[in-house]
C-alpha cells in the first residue's frame, strides 16, 4: 500500500506546481483531465484487458463430454478417476482406461473418431490440459479429502461432471498455470458460485483448512 | 501459539540405531539418495558440500595397535523437539522464511525447498550438521533424471535440504489408510528407506509414544544415548552401544564426568 | 488549447500517474506480482519426475555372483528405486550399497549405447557409431577368417563367470568354433575348489554353511565386506549376530574386525601356518573329531602305500607347528594359539574360512588346504553347519555338439594360459598368465582376436600396464560390455550387452550358500538404448559362421534357448523368481569322495600327479612377495571395501559418494598407515607421498590408522580407473597397477597378497 501513497502524495504536489505556472493558468483542468484519462484508462485496462493479455487459451486436444460418459458409467466420477489399491489417485485416466471401451469408434462422433485416430490406434498418451496442475512440490491427497473428509468431487473441482464441452483452457503466460488456480476472478474477491470450480492457491488450502480443522496445518501436510 | 495444538495424542516418531550391529556398509545412505532423489556430482570428497541426508561416520577409539576398536556411526537429521519438547528445534526457531517447521502431529520437521532462500542460518543452528545446502544446481546426467521419484520433488541450487524421516512414505501409508477408513497407521506402513535398507537390521523406526511399537522400548535400553544430549535439543534419534567410549564420543565430557551419570536439566512444560 | 513543452510535460505526467493511480485499483499489479514471484520459481531445468502407478517388479540382482533377489519399484512403468525382496531364499531383503545404486547401472554416462569402432589409436576414446550388422559382420568376419586359416585356438574368450546359462553359452560357441581359450577371471573360489577336489575327489563349488554355524573363524575372509554373497552374509549378521562367534584374523581392522567378536592380528601371508597349528592343538590335545577320522579319513596317520614306502600322515606333518613356533611366524602371542584352538573346537558347529577380503584374490592351494583341513579335523565335511560341496547344477545339459575338423584341431592344441597342462593339471583358468605368455611368443601372437564379456581384465589383473602392453599385441579386441570400461576402451569393436536391469537371465545360487537356488533375472525394463543380449550377439555371431558352429545354436535367441535350458523350473521361475531345486543336507558322509582311497584324504594323493614334486601334506612356505626389502622397506595390501567394487563391475557414482575422505580425497588415493611407522620415517597425518613398488608408483596421501599393523601400508581395491565417465575416472590410483602376479607353484594361480613398497614425501 505504502508505494499506492507516495503515488499520490508525489500527483498533489505536482498538482499545485502546475497551478502556480502562470503560463498555464487554465491547464488545472486540463492536468486533472489528463490524470483522469490515465485513471480511468488504467482501470479499464487493469480490469478488461489484462486479464485477457494474462492468459493465454488453449483447447483440450479432444473436446470431451463429461455429461455422456458419467450417463453410462456405473461409480460415478470414481469410474475413471478413481483410487489405486495403495490410497493414491489416479488422477486423468490414463489411455489404457480409455481403451476398454474406445477400441473402435463406437458411436462416429467426430471428436471420438480424432480420439480413436489420432490417440488410441498409435498408442499416444492424450496431453489434456490439467486446469487443477499443482507445482511439483505440491503433495495433495485426494483420499484425506474424499475419503477422510468426505467431501465431494464437485466441492473443488465444480461441476464438471454434467460439462457437455470442455472449457477452454486459460494459461497464465508468466506462470504457466490454468486460471483455475488463481480462480476465475481476478480480483479473487468473494466466492465461487456454486458449481464453479474453487480457487487452488497456497492461501485456499491454508483459509479452508483453518475453518475446518481449527489450523493451516505444517508444512509437509502439503509439501514434498 | 502453536503449543497450543494439542499435541497429546501426537505421535512423535523416532529412530534407533543399534551401533553395535552396524557394519559401516553404506546401504543406508545408498537407498536415502535413490529414495528422495539426492543428486551427485563428479567429486563429492569435499563432505562440506557433499549432500548426504544420512551419513555414516567413523569413530575409532584412537588406541595405539593393536587396542584399536572403530564404530559406524549413522547419522540422518535428528529431528529435535526442543527444550520440553515443544517443537523448538534449532534449525525451525531461526528459520526467516518459515522454510522449516516442526509438525506437532508427527514431530517431524519438514523443509521447503521452494521456500528456502538460502540464508543457511538453520545450517549454522543445527549442531550435527544434518543440513546440507545446494551450492550448484543438482545434475542428471544421461538419462539419470529417468529414475527420479515422483514422490520427493528435486531441488534447485541456492535451498537447504536434510532428511525427512522420508515423510513421503508417512503420507502414502495414510492415503492407504483413508482408502481403508483406518486412523492408524501399523509400525509397519511406516518405516523410513534406510530403515529398510539396512541389510542387518541395526535401524529401528516408530513411533516414540506408542507403547507397542519396537522403539518404544529401545529406547529406554540401559545402552541407548542420544547425541549432544546436553544441548537439550531433544534428539529423536537415540543410539545404542555397549562400548564407553562410544558414548563418550556422543557429547562433550569432561575427565571425571560419567556418560549416564550427568544430572539431566529437567524439563520444563 | 494550446500545448507548449512545459504543459504538454505536465499532461504527459498527469496521464502516467492516474495511469499509476488508477491501476493500484485494478487487479493487474497484485497479481503481477503473485505470478512474477511464481513465475521466478519456475526453473525449467529442475526436473519434475513422472507421477503414475507404483508398481513392483521382482527380479534378481546380477552385478555380483551374490544372487540377491529385489525389488524393483516402478512409477508408471519407470523404474525409481531398488529394495531388498525380503522373501528370496539368498538374501532375505538384505542387499549392499551396490545393489540399491543399480538404477545408475541402467542409465549413466558411462553406458555405449550403440555397437561402435574405434576411430584412431586404441584407447584413444575415438568411436564411430555403427549399425549392428555392421559391428556383427566385422566379428564374423574376423572369426571366419582365422577359422578358414586352420587356426581357431587363435581366437580367446574372456568371461567374468563360467556359472550360468550365458557363460556355457558362451563356452559352447568357443567349443564349436574350435577354441580351448575360454578364460575366466579368477577367485578364491578356484583354490578352494582345487583343494575340495584333492581331498574329496569331487567337482563342485565349495559350500561354506554359515547360516548353520555358531562359530566362524575367518582367514581374513570379508565376511561382512562381500565374501559369500553380500547381502546372504550381511543379512545372516543381522539375524543371528548374538548366536554366532566371529574370530577374525587379518592384519588390518578391517569392518569385518571392528564387528567380530576377536580380531586377532597376523603377519599377512603366514594364515596356513596358523591353521596348522591350531590342528596341531586341537591334536594334541585330542580335541578332533575322531569318528569321522577313524571312519571317513586317510592319511590322518602315517601310512605305507603298495610300494612299501612309508609316509608321513597329517597328524605327524603337524607336529612341525608348535604354537611357539607358530606365534614366531604370525605374530601372535603364542597362549592365544592354544586357546583358540579350543575355542574352535569345543564350539558346537565351527566353521573356518578363508579367501582374502570379498575373495578377489585366489591365494594359494596350501592355505585353502589347511584351512579345509582344519574343518576336517572338526568334523566338519559335508555336515550342517560345515564345508561341503555343491555339484554343478544338473540343468546345464545341451545336445551334445557335432564339431568339424578345424574345430577338433583347434580343441586339441594347448591352452594359451597353461591350465590343465601338465604344469597345472588341476586348474581351470589361468588368465593372470595370459599376458607373459603373449609376451614372450615369438612371431605372430598366438591370440589373434580376443573377445571379452563380462570382465574387464584391463582394469582388474595384476599389473594393469603390462597387461596393457601384452593385450598390444593382439591385432582385434571385440568388447561384450553394456560400459565404458577399461578394456572396452581399448578394443576394436565394442558390441554392447544390456545392463542387468534390462537383462534376462537365471542366476544360479550364491556363493557358498548350501542349496541349490536358482533365480531368474527377468528385465524390467524394454531396453533402454540399442544394445542386444550377449546371448543372442554370440547366436547371431554362430550364425553368420555357418556350418558346424551354426548347427551348435538350434535356438532363435536365448530366451528360447534358457527356456529350453530351464525346462521345467521355467514356470516356477517365471512366476516365482526363485526356484529351490533341494533342500537336502550334504550326502551321508560315505558316499561322497571320490578319491583313489574312496576316502577324505588329508594327504592329498592326487597332489602328486604331474611333473612338479610339490609335498602333498599342507606345509606353510611363506608365499614369497615382491621387491628387494632393502630399498622396499613397507608393506603394500589392498584391501576390500563394501562401499567400492573391486572386480568386472565397477562403482556407480552413488557408491563413490559414500566413500570418505580417508579413502579417497578429490582425485588422490588415501592410504592407511600405522602412526607410529609413519612417525618413524617422518611423515605427517595427510602427507602427500609418493608410492613406490617394484611395479609402478603413485601420488596418494596417508592417513594414520591405528588399526593397521605396523610396516603395512593398505590401499582399497576399486578405485583408480581411466575409463567409464567422469563420475568414476581418475579418481585415486588403481591398487592392482602397483602390484605384479605371483604364481602358486601348485596351481599357477594368482597369491600376490601384497607387495614391497616404500614411500616418500613430495
Amino acid at each position: 500500500m505504502s508505494s499506492t501513497d507516495k503515488n499520490q502524495t508525489v500527483s498533489s504536489e505536482a498538482a499545485p506546481e502546475a497551478k502556480d505556472s502562470p503560463a498555464s493558468k487554465s491547464s488545472g483542468w486540463a492536468v486533472f483531465m489528463f490524470f483522469m484519462i490515465g485513471f480511468v484508462g488504467s482501470l479499464l485496462a487493469g480490469w478488461i484487458l489484462f486479464p485477457d493479455l494474462l492468459y493465454s487459451k488453449k483447447e483440450q486436444p479432444i473436446d470431451f463430454n463429461h455429461a455422456v460418459h458419467l450417463s453410462v458409467v456405473y461409480d460415478g466420477c470414481n469410474s475413471c478417476h478413481y483410487f489405486r489399491e495403495d490410497g493414491t489417485f489416479a488422477g486423468m485416466p490414463d489411455l489404457n482406461s480409455c481403451v476398454d471401451c474406445h477400441m473402435d469408434v463406437m458411436t462416429g462422433d467426430p471428436e471420438e473418431v480424432k480420439f480413436v485416430e489420432e490417440y488410441v490406434q498409435p498408442g499416444i498418451e492424450v496431453p489434456w490440459l490439467n486446469h487443477s496442475k499443482q507445482p511439483d512440490c505440491v503433495f495433495f491427497s485426494h483420499a484425506a479429502h474424499v475419503i477422510g473428509a468426505d467431501m465431494s468431487c464437485e466441492s473443488c473441482h465444480g461441476n464438471i461432471g454434467t460439462s457437455e464441452h470442455t472449457r477452454t483452457y486459460e494459461e497464465n503466460r508468466l506462470t504457466g498455470y490454468s486460471r483455475d488456480i488463481w480462480g476465475h476472478s481476478i480480483s479473487r474477491l468473494g466466492s465461487p458460485e456454486p458449481g464453479e470450480p474453487r480457487p487452488m492457491k497456497m492461501n485456499d488450502c491454508a483459509k479452508c483448512h483453518l475453518e475446518e480443522t481449527g489450523h493451516k496445518g505444517a508444512c509437509f501436510q502439503c509439501h514434498k | 501459539m502453536k503449543e497450543q495444538n494439542s499435541h497429546t495424542n501426537a505421535k512423535r516418531y523416532g529412530m534407533v540405531i543399534d551401533l553395535d550391529k552396524c557394519t559401516g556398509c553404506g546401504a543406508c545412505m545408498v537407498a536415502c539418495y535413490s529414495e528422495n532423489n539426492v543428486p551427485f556430482k563428479t567429486d563429492e570428497t569435499n563432505k562440506l558440500d557433499s549432500i548426504n541426508w544420512i551419513r555414516v561416520y567413523k569413530l575409532t577409539n584412537n588406541k595405539p595397535y593393536p587396542d584399536t576398536e572403530i564404530c559406524y556411526l549413522p547419522m540422518p537429521c535428528m529431528q529435535c523437539d526442543g527444550i520440553g519438547k515443544h517443537g523448538h528445534s534449532p534449525c525451525v526457531s531461526v528459520c526467516p522464511a518459515v522454510a522449516t517447521d516442526y509438525d506437532y502431529d508427527t514431530g517431524i520437521v519438514s523443509q521447503i525447498y521452494t521456500r528456502c532462500f538460502g540464508c543457511r542460518y538453520c545450517m549454522a543452528a543445527c549442531p550435527y550438521h544434518a543440513r546440507k545446502f545446494n551450492w550448484w544446481d543438482p545434475k542428471w546426467p544421461a538419462d539419470t533424471e529417468k529414475y527420479l521419484s515422483p514422490n520427493v520433488s528435486p531441488r534447485m541450487r541456492g535451498v537447504v535440504e536434510k532428511c525427512s524421516f522420508c515423510f513421503h512414505r508417512y503420507q502414502l501409508a495414510r492415503e492407504k489408510a483413508y482408502l481403508e477408513k483406518r486412523q492408524k497407521l501399523e509400525e509397519q506402513e511406516y518405516q523410513t528407506a534406510c530403515t529398510q535398507a539396512c541389510p542387518v537390521g541395526a535401524i529401528t523406526f516408530g513411533d516414540l509414544n506408542n507403547k507397542d511399537h519396537a522403539v518404544y522400548k529401545l529406547k529406554n535400553d540401559p545402552r541407548a544415548f542420544r547425541l549432544l544430549e546436553r544441548l537439550q535439543t531433544n534428539p529423536k534419534v537415540y543410539y545404542l552401544t555397549s562400548k564407553n567410549w562410544v558414548r563418550r564420543a556422543g557429547d562433550n565430557y569432561l575427565a571425571h564426568e560419567e556418560p549416564g551419570n550427568i544430572t539431566k536439566v529437567k524439563e520444563h512444560h | 488549447m494550446k500545448i507548449d513543452r512545459r504543459s504538454f510535460l505536465s499532461y504527459t505526467t498527469a496521464v502516467v500517474l492516474g495511469g499509476a493511480a488508477g491501476s493500484m485499483l485494478t487487479p493487474a499489479p497484485w497479481k503481477l506480482m503473485d505470478d512474477i514471484s511464481i513465475w521466478t520459481q519456475n526453473w525449467p531445468w529442475t526436473p519434475v519426475p513422472q507421477d503414475g502407478a507404483i508398481t513392483y517388479k521382482h527380479s534378481v540382482c546380477t552385478l555380483c555372483p551374490g544372487g540377491c533377489g529385489i525389488d524393483v519399484r516402478l512409477a508408471g512403468g519407470r523404474p525409481i528405486k531398488i529394495e531388498g525382496d525380503k522373501d528370496h531364499p539368498v538374501n532375505k531383503g538384505s542387499l549392499c550399497p551396490r545393489g540399491f545404486s543399480a538404477l545408475q547401472y541402467l542409465y549413466g554416462p558411462a553406458r555405449v549405447t550403440t555397437p561402435l569402432k574405434r576411430e584412431g589409436k586404441r584407447g584413444e576414446g575415438k568411436w564411430q557409431k555403427i549399425t549392428w550388422d555392421e559391428a556383427l559382420t566385422a566379428v564374423s568376419g574376423k572369426l571366419a577368417e582365422l577359422r578358414s586359416n586352420g587356426r581357431p585356438d587363435t581366437v580367446a574368450c574372456i568371461s567374468g563367470s563360467d556359472q550360468g546359462t550365458i557363460p556355457n553359452l558362451i563356452g559352447r560357441f568357443m567349443t564349436a568354433y574350435g577354441s580351448p581359450n575360454f578364460l575366466c577371471t579368477a577367485t578364491a573360489k578356484d583354490a578352494m575348489e582345487q583343494a575340495i577336489y584333492l581331498t574329496q575327489g569331487r567337482q563342485g563349488s565349495p559350500v561354506f554353511d554359515i547360516e548353520n554355524a555358531d562359530f566362524i573363524l575367518s582367514f581374513g575372509a570379508g565376511i561382512l565386506e562381500g565374501w559369500g554373497g553380500t547381502g546372504r552374509m550381511l543379512n545372516l549378521y543381522g539375524a543371528g549376530k548374538s548366536a554366532k562367534t566371529l574370530v577374525q584374523i587379518e592384519p588390518r581392522l578391517s569392518d569385518t574386525a571392528a564387528r567380530a567378536n576377536q580380531w586377532i592380528s597376523i603377519t599377512p601371508g603366514t594364515e596356513t601356518a596358523l591353521a596348522l597349528g591350531l590342528a596341531h592343538v586341537m591334536v594334541k590335545e585330542s580335541l578332533y573329531d575322531r569318528q569321522f577320522i577313524e571312519n571317513f579319513a586317510f592319511g590322518f596317520n602315517d601310512w605305507t602305500d603298495d610300494n612299501g614306502t612309508a609316509h608321513k600322515g597329517f597328524a605327524t606333518a603337524i607336529n612341525d607347528y608348535p604354537p611357539a613356533k607358530v606365534a614366531r611366524i604370525t605374530g601372535i602371542k603364542e597362549a592365544e594359539i592354544p586357546k583358540l584352538a579350543r575355542k574352535f573346537a569345543k564350539a558346537a558347529a565351527p566353521i573356518a574360512v578363508s579367501g582374502r577380503g570379498q575373495g578377489l584374490l585366489p591365494g594359494s592351494i596350501d592355505e585353502s588346504l589347511a584351512v579345509l583341513l582344519l574343518n576336517a579335523i572338526a568334523g566338519n565335511i559335508n555336515k550342517k553347519g560345515g564345508v561341503s560341496v555343491l555339484s554343478d547344477f544338473d540343468y546345464a545339459k545341451w545336445p551334445e555338439i557335432k564339431i568339424d575338423e578345424t574345430a577338433s584341431k583347434g580343441m586339441q592344441q594347448p591352452r594359451i594360459d597353461g591350465a590343465g597342462s601338465d604344469d597345472f593339471p588341476n586348474t581351470r583358468y589361468l588368465l593372470n598368465r595370459l599376458p607373459e605368455t603373449l609376451v614372450a611368443a615369438s612371431g605372430d601372437a598366438p591370440i589373434q582376436a580376443l573377445l571379452v564379456t563380462g570382465a574387464n581384465p584391463l582394469y582388474t589383473m595384476p599389473d594393469t600396464a603390462a597387461a596393457k602392453k601384452a593385450f598390444d599385441r593382439i591385432p582385434f579386441i571385440a568388447s561384450f560390455s553394456p560400459f565404458m570400461d577399461e578394456t572396452a576402451s581399448y578394443a576394436d569393436y565394442i558390441l554392447p550387452d544390456h545392463t542387468p536391469l534390462e537383462r534376462l537371465q537365471e542366476v544360479p545360487a550364491a556363493v557358498g550358500i548350501s542349496r541349490q537356488v536358482i533365480s531368474l533375472a527377468k528385465p524390467v525394463v524394454k531396453p533402454v538404448y540399442e544394445t542386444h543380449h550377449v546371448g543372442d550377439t554370440f547366436i547371431q555371431i554362430a550364425r553368420n559362421l555357418g556350418g558346424f558352429v551354426k548347427s551348435a545354436f538350434p535356438w532363435k535367441d536365448y530366451e528360447t534357448f534358457l527356456k529350453a535350458t530351464l525346462k521345467d523350473h521355467w514356470r516356477t521361475l517365471n512366476k516365482k523368481g526363485w526356484v529351490e531345486i533341494s533342500h537336502d543336507l550334504p550326502e551321508p558322509l560315505n558316499y561322497v569322495f571320490n578319491t583313489a582311497s574312496g576316502k577324505f584324504e588329508f594327504y592329498p594323493t592326487a597332489r602328486v600327479s604331474g611333473q612338479k614334486t610339490i609335498p602333498p601334506l599342507p606345509a606353510f612356505t611363506p608365499v614369497p612377495i615382491e621387491g628387494d626389502p632393502q630399498r622396499f622397506d613397507l608393506v603394500l595390501m589392498p584391501f576390500d571395501s563394501i562401499r567400492l567394487a573391486g572386480g568386472d563391475v565397477a562403482n556407480a557414482p552413488f557408491m563413490t559418494k559414500t566413500v570418505d575422505a580417508n579413502v579417497l580425497l578429490h582425485q588422490t588415493s588415501v592410504v592407511e598407515i600405522n602412526p607410529a611407522t609413519a612417525r618413524k620415517l617422518g611423515l605427517k597425518d595427510g602427507d602427500s607421498v609418493k608410492l613406490t613398488t617394484p611395479r609402478g608408483e603413485a601420488t596418494v596421501q596417508l592417513y594414520f590408522y591405528d588399526g593397521i599393523m605396523p610396516g603395512l601400508i593398505a590401499m582399497p581395491r576399486g578405485l583408480g580407473h581411466t575409463a567409464y565417465s567422469d563420475y568414476l575416472a581418475n579418481k585415486g590410483t588403481n591398487v592392482n597397477q602397483l602390484i605384479g602376479a605371483i604364481a602358486d607353484p601348485d596351481s599357477g594361480l594368482n597369491t600376490a597378497w601384497g607387495i614391497r613398497a616404500t614411500i616418500t614425501r613430495i
